[in-house]
This record gives structure tokens, C-alpha cells and sequence, in this order.
């Protein structure tokens, strides 16, 4: 039962990353200069954002209701250590997620308007994504600590520090690499598909310096990923063939096959993920008391099997009509409404 | 203000605030099916135009609904995680399956608005109805949770840790059925009353006369409908919260003595200190008539229940006459439109009465809510946890309320804008038809 709640969680937290990632990069994206791209870099990125843009965003939703039904212990703490970082990432999702409907949806498209949409959508999703990487470094530092009374202990020591800090560049960088490659294949002109071939590649290079930093940044920290990671050889393998793959992704890149470079680019992120899954699962989460793992956490044994009844008769809804929407819009003929 | 106070003035403002756009998410999209319906039917191009014009008004306000409601899924821990950490697993299912139905409606509304020109039209108005069907689906489901809250069961609660949890029971707990029902209704009434009154307005400017009337028609059937059906529910409603929270109810009507024979109190200003309700017009054992089918039936007052455990009761009072009276007055309104209706023609003065009545629904919605949730405190579970016991401990929540405040508002202001633009520019552009 526990098993497939942690499954859901990784699949959940997988796909938010990819799929909500993307969104996110498409956001740091646009923030970069582009000399006379922009509008048409806008459209190709609300056209190939606008129809699973909400759809995206659930799997973080799907994450919160799995953790405060099957371990509410785990979703409590969370909630309350990490208080204000999950303050700053639901201010920067309001604002992007509503500010990329506006500029799509409103009624009046000039110039002014549009750029401050542009630019609160860029601003926002960069702010969020630094946030997500903050969190997701906070969880397995050690810091969390639920019985400190001083303030600065209790709110602020648990995410404050140069290596959450430097694993929400590398979060945000990995939003903007996924969204680069796959805007790729998204439009058929030439310019603006070089401007994103740059822009992959730009990213890329900060991907390996950002990824280079995250381990540095660690040897600051107490039980520190560099240490765990060396001994672990799964982790390692998993870091060293991501790596290694960027080479075929550019390999693909070079001969215009969009769906493998896409998938390589998502293989890299599975493998990362992977690596850093485990490193720590089942125990993703870690207080100065030691962890709070899945298995001993979990929510009595009722609540935890209708919640996966629901997440299997879920996906029997789920998974059918998202695979219908893809089909709708990305297999389908590239020609605008 | 205290920690406890911002966290409640930050729960309730959020909720108010999503609440308006999950009840214009989950009701327009089936306006807007009822008009896509018409044209595929008739080929009649002017249902087709106001089928994109409440589009776009969908896709704007499902957007701030469904940004506040990720807000809410997460507040309802970092406000309250002494709640969702007994709770969650408790009603965790009703909030499973009202994701899963958000999710078929997110996947839908994607569909629905880029997919014109990429689906067969029938099978691009299925996901339109789509969109409709999941969202009401997902308010029902919410309001298990809530209802949970109204009248808790499913468990066993021994020195503060809950046991023998049985969430089926818990999701079908026994103010579900009269909490979901009002709310639906009230969403299709508030929505359609607001879209209505919005033409009438354009209407009665010489705007788009054709348009503008079609669109009236459409929002009318549901807002009248739902009128019209609405005191029933509510009497329902009262009949159950007579039973489940004799406490609400006493606070709601302002009625502070246990006894026989309890008089209905229209208006009035409830008083603490004295115990009495000044001023209002006492209608002799219509109370007992309404929560017990018996005129002579004892009704349990403030009274019976120690001070603290008091709901604030001026608040709830108030909210719960005004909430009348609106849906009394819509109710009213809503038997012209079908009387005129019928007869073809709506007089000025009708269509007047109309345009004044837009915010009306949305008013009544919020007042409801007033209704139920301070009508439940000092409890956050009734008669198991209190508010206060769930509050988290982090310090300094009235930051925390100002800036969702300030945000809140903003986004307010914003899409307040951007729908005059919308309208503005559309009617413009329909002017002709």
C-alpha cells in the first residue's frame, strides 16, 4: 500500500518537473534578450503551453493531497518549518499562472500591457523555481527542526544557506534546458529555432557549472550530499550517464529529431531525480531528530487504501483523457485555430 | 492582530476570494455549452459568438480559480496543520476525488479552448460540457471535506488522537447531502443572475440587442431554476443543521432561550450581553414549524451551550438574513422571468431589476459561507477540535494575511479590468448582430 503511494509520489513529483518544469522554464526562458524574436517567441510558447498549462500544475497538487492523506505527519512539518518558502513559491505561482492567461486572454493586445505580462511571467517562474529547488534541497538537510521554540531556529534555519540556494539555480536551470529543447520542435521558423537551440545550450553549460556548484555548496552542510553521493555507486552511475547523454541529445539536436531529443533531454532529468531519489527515498525527509521516512509515517492502514483506490480509478480517468489532449495538440497538424 | 486572527482573516479571505471564481468556473462553462449547443443545432452564428465570448470569460476566471485553489490545498497546512494532521487522512478522500475530477477538467478546458479547429464540433462541445461536468463534480467533492468539518464522523476520538478511522463514512458524513446541494445551486444562481444581469445592463444600452438577449435568455434559465429551487434546499438545509448543530442554528436565528413554541425572528440585532434578539419581527412558533415540522416543538437555544462555546452570533445573524433575503428577492425575480418568458417580451423595469441583481448571487454565496463557517466556530472539527488547538505555530501570521491581502486584490483589480476590456471590446466588435 505504502509502495504505491511512494510510486505515486515520485511519478507525481517526475511529471511535475518535466511537465510543470517546463512551464516554468518557458517562463526563464522569455526572460532572456531575443532582437525582434520576442512577440513571435511568445507565440510559439502560448501556443505550445496554453493547452496543458493547467493540466501541468496538478501534479503538484496530486503531491500535497497524496502527503496530507497518507502522511499527514510528513505534509504537518513540512508546513510548518517550511512556512515561508512555501509562502514565496504559491505567491510566484499565483502570479504566473494568472499573468500567462491574461496575456494570452486579454481583450486588448498592446504593447505596454503585453511586456509587463511578459516580464512578471518571466520574473515569477524564475522566483518559483528557485523556491521549488530551495524546498527540495531543505528536505534532506537535516535542518527541520519541529521542536525548536527560538524563531530564526524554528522558520528560517531549515532553508536558509548557500546549498539550498545553489540547488534552486540548478532546479531553475534544468525548467529552462527542458523548456529550450522542447520549444525546439515546437515552431517551424528558422531563426527562432536556432535562438532556442542557443538558448539550450547556454543552458546546458549552466547545468553542468550549476551541478558542479550543488556539490560544492555541500560540503558546507552536515550530512552533505557530496559525502552521501560518493558512496553511493547507483547515484553516481545515474549523475555520470545524465552527463554523458548530453552528448547524444546534441548529437540528435544537430539532426532535427525532435522527439529524441526530447526524450533524452527528459531521460536526463528522470536519471538526476533518479540518482537523487536514491540517495534518500524512503526517508526524503530529514529533522535534527533524524527522518521522517514514508514507511513510518504513513496514515492508518483505511485511509491509505482508499487513497489508492482513488489514485488508481483516478488514473483510469487521468491518464486516457491527458493521452487525448496530447494527441489533440502535439500530434496533430501544426496549424493554428 | 493576533496569530490566531491572521490566520483566520487569511483562511476566510482566500476562500472568499476562490470561491467566486470556482463558482464561475464550475457553472459558466455549462452556459457556455447550453449556448455552443445552439448553434450546432440551429447554425445560428450569434450563439457562435457568444459562445467565444463566454470562452474567453471562462478561460480568465478558471485561471485565478484554479491558482487560488492550489493556494488554498497548501494553506490548509501551513494555517492549519494541527487540523490536517488528524484530518487529513480522514477526509482525504473526498479531496482525492475532487482532484482527480480537477484534473479531467483542467485536461478538458485544454482541449475546449485551443482545440476549435482540431476536433470533430460535436466532440469539441462534449469537452466543453466536459469542463462543466468535472467542475461541478470537483465542488461537491470539496464540500464532503467541509461538511466533514460541520458534522464529523468516521472516527474515534480519544486524548486528541483520532482512531478507527473509516474515511468512506467520513466522506459521507451526514451534512454532505444538504451542503452540496445548496452550494451547487447557489453557484448556478449566482453565476446565472451575474451573466444576466451583465447583458441586461448591454442590453438595456442598445447594445448587441440580439446577442445580448440570447445571452440573458441562456443565463436566466439556469440563475431562475436554481432561484426558484433554492429556498427548498435551504429549508432542507436548516431541518438538518437543526439536528446536527443546534448551536449554528441558535446563533442564525438569533435565539438564545431553549423553549417550545420558538418564534421565526425576520431581521433584528442579536445581543450578547442581554441574551436577546432587539427589533425584529417575530413570526410565534414558526421557528419550531420550520427546524422540527411542528409549531410546538422545542428548539435548543444559546443557552444550553456554555459562553465560549458561542459562535460569533451578531455575524452569523446578519449573514444569514441578508443570504435570505437575497434568494428570496432572486427567487421572486426568477418567477417573473419565467412568467415573461413565456409571453415573450421583458418589460425595462424587469430587465433593470435584472442588472441590479448581478452581484446579488455572489453576495448571498458569500454570505452562506459566513453562515457555515463562523457559525461552526469556536470549533475547526465541531464539538472535537477547536480552531485555536489548530493553528500553526508560526509567528507572525498577519504578515503572512497582508500579503496574500495585498495579492489578492491585486489580481482582483486585474481581472476586474481585464473583463471590462473583454466586454467592451467584443460588444464593439458584435455590434451588427
Amino acid at each position: 500500500m505504502i509502495d504505491i503511494l511512494i510510486f505515486f509520489i515520485g511519478a507525481s513529483l517526475l511529471l511535475y518537473i518535466l511537465l510543470g518544469g517546463s512551464d516554468f522554464g518557458a517562463g526563464i526562458v522569455e526572460l532572456l534578450p531575443a532582437r525582434g524574436l520576442r512577440r513571435a517567441r511568445k507565440e510559439v510558447i502560448n501556443r505550445a503551453m496554453g493547452p496543458v498549462w493547467e493540466a501541468n500544475h496538478i501534479w503538484l497538487i496530486l503531491i500535497v493531497v497524496i502527503l496530507f492523506v497518507g502522511f499527514p505527519r510528513i505534509f504537518a512539518t513540512l508546513m510548518i518549518s517550511l512556512h515561508v518558502p512555501f509562502l514565496a513559491l504559491l505567491v510566484g505561482i499565483v502570479i504566473r499562472g494568472t499573468v500567462f492567461t491574461f496575456r494570452h486572454y486579454d481583450a486588448v493586445q498592446e504593447p505596454v500591457s503585453q511586456k509587463v505580462y511578459t516580464w512578471l511571467f518571466g520574473l515569477s517562474s524564475l522566483w518559483s523555481a528557485l523556491w521549488l529547488g530551495i524546498i527540495v534541497a531543505s528536505l534532506t538537510r537535516g535542518t527541520i527542526d519541529p521542536k525548536a521554540t527560538d524563531v530564526w531556529r524554528a522558520y528560517f534555519a531549515p532553508w536558509w544557506g548557500v546549498y539550498p540556494l545553489a540547488v534552486g539555480i540548478f532546479v531553475a536551470c534544468i525548467f529552462a534546458f527542458l523548456a529550450s529543447v522542447f520549444l525546439v520542435g515546437e515552431t517551424e521558423d528558422e531563426t527562432l529555432k536556432r535562438r532556442f537551440r542557443r538558448d539550450a545550450a547556454v543552458f546546458n553549460v549552466l547545468l553542468i557549472a550549476t551541478g558542479g556548484l550543488v556539490f560544492a555548496a555541500s560540503l558546507g552542510e552536515r550530512p552533505g550530499l557530496l559525502r552521501l553521493f560518493i558512496a553511493h555507486p547507483v547515484a553516481i552511475a545515474a549523475v555520470v550517464s545524465a552527463t554523458l547523454l548530453f552528448v547524444a541529445l546534441w548529437r540528435f539536436v544537430s539532426r532535427r529529431q525532435v522527439m529524441l531529443t526530447r526524450a533524452v533531454a527528459a531521460g536526463q532529468v528522470v536519471l538526476i531525480l533518479g540518482g537523487w531519489w536514491v540517495l534518500y527515498a524512503p526517508n526524503v525527509v530529514l529533522t535534527v531528530d533524524g527522518p521522517l521516512g514514508f514507511y513510518d509515517q504513513a496514515a492508518p492502514e483505511p485511509a491509505l487504501r482508499q487513497l489508492v483506490i482513488a489514485l488508481l480509478v483516478g488514473s483510469a480517468f487521468i491518464f486516457p483523457s491527458l493521452a487525448f489532449l496530447l494527441c489533440v495538440f502535439k500530434l496533430g497538424a501544426r496549424e493554428e485555430q | 492582530m493576533d496569530d490566531l486572527t491572521a490566520a483566520r482573516a487569511t483562511m476566510g479571505f482566500s476562500l472568499g476570494f476562490h470561491i467566486i471564481f470556482a463558482v464561475i468556473g464550475m457553472t459558466m462553462p455549462f452556459l457556455m455549452s447550453a449556448a455552443h449547443y445552439l448553434h450546432l443545432k440551429r447554425g445560428d452564428a450569434v450563439y457562435l459568438e457568444l459562445t467565444r465570448m463566454w470562452m474567453k470569460g471562462v478561460a480568465i476566471f478558471f485561471a485565478v480559480g484554479a491558482v487560488s485553489g492550489t493556494v488554498l490545498s497548501f494553506e490548509l497546512g501551513l494555517l492549519w496543520p494541527g487540523f490536517m494532521e488528524h484530518a487529513g487522512p480522514i477526509i482525504g478522500m473526498p479531496f482525492s476525488w475532487e482532484g482527480t475530477a480537477f484534473f479531467v477538467e483542467a485536461v478538458a478546458i485544454g482541449l475546449f479552448l485551443y482545440g476549435w479547429k482540431r476536433m470533430k464540433p460535436w466532440v469539441h462541445w462534449v469537452t466543453g460540457l466536459m469542463v462543466g461536468v468535472s467542475g461541478f463534480a470537483s465542488g461537491i467533492f470539496v464540500v464532503a471535506a467541509n461538511s466533514w468539518m460541520n458534522a464529523p464522523q468516521g472516527f474515534e476520538w480519544a486524548d486528541g488522537v483520532a482512531r478507527n478511522i473509516d474515511p468512506v463514512a467520513a466522506m459521507f458524513n451526514r451534512a454532505w447531502p444538504h451542503q452540496a446541494i445548496h452550494m451547487q445551486l447557489a453557484a448556478l444562481q449566482a453565476v446565472g443572475f451575474a451573466v444576466a444581469g451583465v447583458h441586461a445592463f448591454l442590453y438595456l444600452r442598445g447594445r448587441a440587442p440580439e446577442l445580448n438577449l440570447k445571452a440573458l435568455r441562456i443565463a436566466m434559465v439556469f440563475g431562475a431554476s436554481a432561484a426558484i429551487l433554492q429556498p427548498v434546499s435551504g429549508h432542507f438545509a436548516g431541518e438538518r443543521i437543526a439536528e446536527l448543530q443546534p448551536a449554528k442554528l441558535a446563533a442564525i436565528e438569533g435565539h438564545f432561550e431553549t423553549r417550545t413554541h420558538a418564534p421565526l425572528t425576520l431581521g433584528g440585532i442579536p445581543d450578547v450581553e442581554t441574551r436577546s434578539t432587539k427589533w425584529g419581527l417575530e413570526l410565534p412558533g414558526a421557528l419550531s414549524l420550520l427546524a422540527h415540522r411542528d409549531p410546538a416543538a422545542e428548539v435548543i437555544g444559546l443557552d444550553r451551550f456554555p459562553r465560549e462555546d458561542w459562535p460569533p452570533v451578531l455575524i452569523v445573524h446578519l449573514a444569514f438574513q441578508l443570504m435570505v433575503a437575497l434568494g428570496v428577492w432572486m427567487a421572486v425575480l426568477g418567477g417573473f422571468f419565467f412568467w415573461y418568458r413565456r409571453k415573450a417580451n421583458f418589460p425595462r423595469r424587469f430587465l433593470w431589476a435584472l442588472v441590479f441583481a448581478t452581484p446579488l448571487g455572489m453576495i448571498a454565496v458569500e454570505a452562506g459561507w459566513i453562515v457555515t463557517e463562523l457559525g461552526r466556530q469556536p470549533w475547526i472539527i465541531y464539538d472535537v477540535m477547536r480552531t485555536a488547538d489548530a493553528v500553526t505555530p508560526v509567528p507572525g501570521m498577519v504578515y503572512h494575511f497582508v500579503l496574500f491581502l495585498a495579492l489578492y486584490l491585486g489580481l482582483a483589480a486585474v481581472t476586474a479590468w481585464l473583463f471590462v476590456r473583454q466586454v467592451r471590446i467584443t460588444q464593439r466588435k458584435f455590434e451588427g448582430l
